[in-house]
């Protein structure tokens, strides 16, 4: 959550600044009301969305796959069969590192199959990583032969 | 062909020169020449002279170096002149093998042999070009031949039939006919006028720009509505225009036909074999077992005439259009035929669901903000712009108004999507229909998503992720609670895959009735 906030404020300021500066220039007196809009959409984005992406951003381990369920306005919920994952990475940004967590990308062979688990403390993921591939490998071994290729 | 497979050997001598990618060497040389040309004549003479000789110098150390090798399980290749590459392909997950004959290679029988498997990376995996055509044939079916064994040793079935050549089968033929209408139907008529755009676009450029602007006068002539047009100048806009739909037509039919002339497609083993194009041929191997996705393609016009087009994807790594196997054109009826064929165990198309009323809401309005969008542009640039736009603008862009309303009961009636044991189809389009279609032992993944218009109609868009270029296959718009039932099922087949048995060869199509679903 921590991320987002920071990482959202990264590129959100000087966008919003600069279309406040354009605005100005542009308009004169009716560019305030596009200032005071922008100041209004940054203070939501900054201190409202971050929190209400993360209260609404889940994802749990169901018998056969891996469930997530996400997004605050364009509601998402994907589910990733064990059986189906190719691989797991850990991808740490420099935000990440500096408070200790990861993310969990898993790639399917569907190239927009791929998911992400954020916000994952970096201590627990090579753990979560073990134990999702470990249900991979089960699922594997349960299909004998040709089915065992999930291409 | 022993069946220990091929020793070590190089491409054909030929290959220094066949070799060259015609494509990419224009693309590269194209700006440089024009830009040398523009500079003086000489110097560029030169230039080019010494860049061939390097060229070729380069080609023949290429080929030289260049050497593959099969030993009944993997595939290896060995190149590079300065920083080489050793390559080896398991047998097992090769996805397309495909045999491409340019028509200078038809003239000394040589041939292209392409390998594709399921990477992701838009190139082809192994691209031997070019080899004598018995090389290439054998080496084809060598690599079929191994892969059925090591088909048939995981599977755990007797090998036996393995060992000789399984008789082809003929599944479908295009007929030239339906070649030609295909060719007058599609996309293709397009190519004679960007043809003529850039080549206009050329002579403007370069050479005189008197015909430019003697067009360019026409065109304004009719826009405005001036009396640019005398009744001569009428006729001779008719003729221009009567002159340019026939050599569309006429470009459309000769490229439909030199592409897709003898199309067939026969069924060899577990494999779909596609073979097409008049002076350049090429035969593609699809196995069966690798058919990812299948798409009916259905444009107004043919659904006028009762025909639709197919295409067939395999998660071979390169989507290139050319290397997709489309059916141009087979009347309607065959389409389930050629889909119990393609896809084992489908009988064809199943029974669509209808989506909800609301979905209407949701397709009207998206067609009525593109045309308020078209719309607001066309009365702005009325308004607004430098150069003069005739005053019937803003009413045709009004007249868009109705027009897409029209379209977009259209496309709600098409909406549709059907999930069975085997397979999850989808139906989407308003002008161009088309219905993917994909086995859901292939499906990866599931998810659904709704953004707030619609979590407020109550609808939501289910996409069945599939592996390949191909794409994935989106119900788009079903009902909510339909939404999340169809995610349940699709998760458990994808992590429960039952594989359907393919159709022994010999039988006659039929394979267990798909089981209809009730929502």
């Amino acid at each position: 959550m921590q991320v987002w906030r920071v990482f959202g404020a990264l590129w959100q300021v000087p966008l919003l600044a600069g279309a406040s500066v354009t605005a100005v220039l542009l308009l004169g007196r009716a560019g305030w009301v596009v200032v005071a809009l922008s100041v209004a959409l940054l203070v939501t984005l900054l201190v409202w969305y971050p929190g209400a992406r993360f209260r609404r951003w889940r994802w749990w381990l169901s018998d056969l796959a891996l469930l997530l369920e996400r997004g605050v306005l364009v509601r998402q919920r994907s589910a990733v069969p064990y059986f189906r994952i190719q691989q797991i990475d850990v991808v740490q940004g420099p935000i990440d590192r500096l408070l200790g967590l990861a993310t969990l990308q898993v790639t399917t062979a569907s190239a927009t199959g791929t998911v992400g688990l954020p916000g994952i403390a970096n201590a627990d993921a090579p753990s979560v990583r073990a134990e999702l591939l470990w249900r991979a490998a089960q699922a594997v071994a349960a299909h004998p032969g040709e089915l065992s290729d999930a291409v | 062909m022993p069946s220990d497979g091929l020793a070590d050997r190089r491409l054909h001598p030929a290959s220094i020169l066949l070799g060259i990618d015609l494509r990419q060497t224009i693309q590269a040389l194209i700006f440089p020449l024009v830009a040398g040309f523009a500079a003086g004549g000489r110097v560029i003479l030169v230039i080019l002279a010494v860049f061939g000789v390097v060229a070729l110098i380069g080609r023949t150390l290429a080929w030289q170096r260049f050497s593959f090798g099969f030993d009944g399980e993997v595939l290896r290749v060995e190149e590079g002149v300065l920083s080489r590459s050793h390559r080896a392909l398991d047998v097992a997950r090769i996805q397309q093998v495909e045999i491409d004959r340019g028509a200078v290679a038809r003239l000394f029988g040589l041939a292209a042999l392409r390998v594709e498997t399921a990477g992701s990376s838009s190139e082809v995996e192994v691209e031997l070009r070019v080899i004598p055509l018995a090389d290439a044939e054998a080496l084809r079916d060598e690599l079929r031949r191994s892969k059925a064994a090591a088909g048939d040793a995981a599977s755990e079935g007797e090998g036996e039939h393995a060992l000789s050549p399984p008789p082809a089968e003929s599944v479908l033929r295009v007929p030239l006919r339906h070649v030609v209408l295909a060719s007058v139907t599609g996309a293709r008529l397009l190519v004679f006028p960007a043809i003529v755009g850039v080549a206009f676009q050329f002579v403007g450029d370069a050479f005189s720009d008197w015909a430019a602007e003697r067009a360019e006068d026409l065109v304004e002539g009719l826009l405005l509505g001036r009396g640019a047009l005398d009744g001569f100048g009428w006729r001779l806009a008719l003729l221009g225009v009567a002159a340019t739909l026939v050599a569309s037509v006429a470009t459309a039919v000769v490229v439909g036909v030199l592409r897709d002339a003898g199309f067939r497609i026969e069924r060899v083993g577990d494999d779909l074999s596609v073979t097409r194009g008049l002076l350049s041929t090429r035969s593609s191997v699809v196995p069966l077992r690798r058919v990812q996705k299948v798409e009916v393609h259905r444009n107004w016009l043919r659904r006028l005439l009762g025909f639709a087009a197919v295409r067939i994807h395999s998660a071979g790594g390169s989507g290139d259009a050319d290397r997709r196997v489309t059916v141009p054109l087979l009347p309607e009826r065959a389409i389930d035929d050629l889909l119990a064929e393609v896809l084992p165990g489908v009988a064809g198309i199943p029974a669509l669901t209808a989506h909800p009323p609301a979905a209407l809401r949701r397709t009207m309005f998206r067609w009525l903000r593109q045309a308020v969008l078209i719309g607001a542009s066309a009365i702005i640039a009325w308004r607004y712009a430098p150069f003069g736009v005739p005053d019937v603008v803003p009413w045709l862009a009004g007249a868009l108004l109705p027009l897409f309303a029209v379209l977009a009961v259209v496309e709600y009636r098409q909406l549709g999507h059907g999930l069975t044991a085997r397979v999850v189809a989808a139906r989407t389009g308003a002008l161009s229909v088309v219905t993917s279609l994909a086995p859901v032992v292939k499906v990866q993944a599931a998810s659904t998503r709704a953004n707030p218009l619609q979590r407020r109609l109550g609808l939501i868009i289910v996409v069945a992720h599939v592996a390949g270029p191909g794409g994935d296959v989106v119900i788009a718009d079903t009902g909510t609670e339909r939404g999340h039932w169809l995610l349940d099922r699709l998760t458990e087949h994808a992590a429960e895959p039952v594989a359907p048995e393919v159709r022994p060869q010999v039988l006659v199509m039929g394979g267990p009735p798909a089981t209809a679903d009730e929502g």
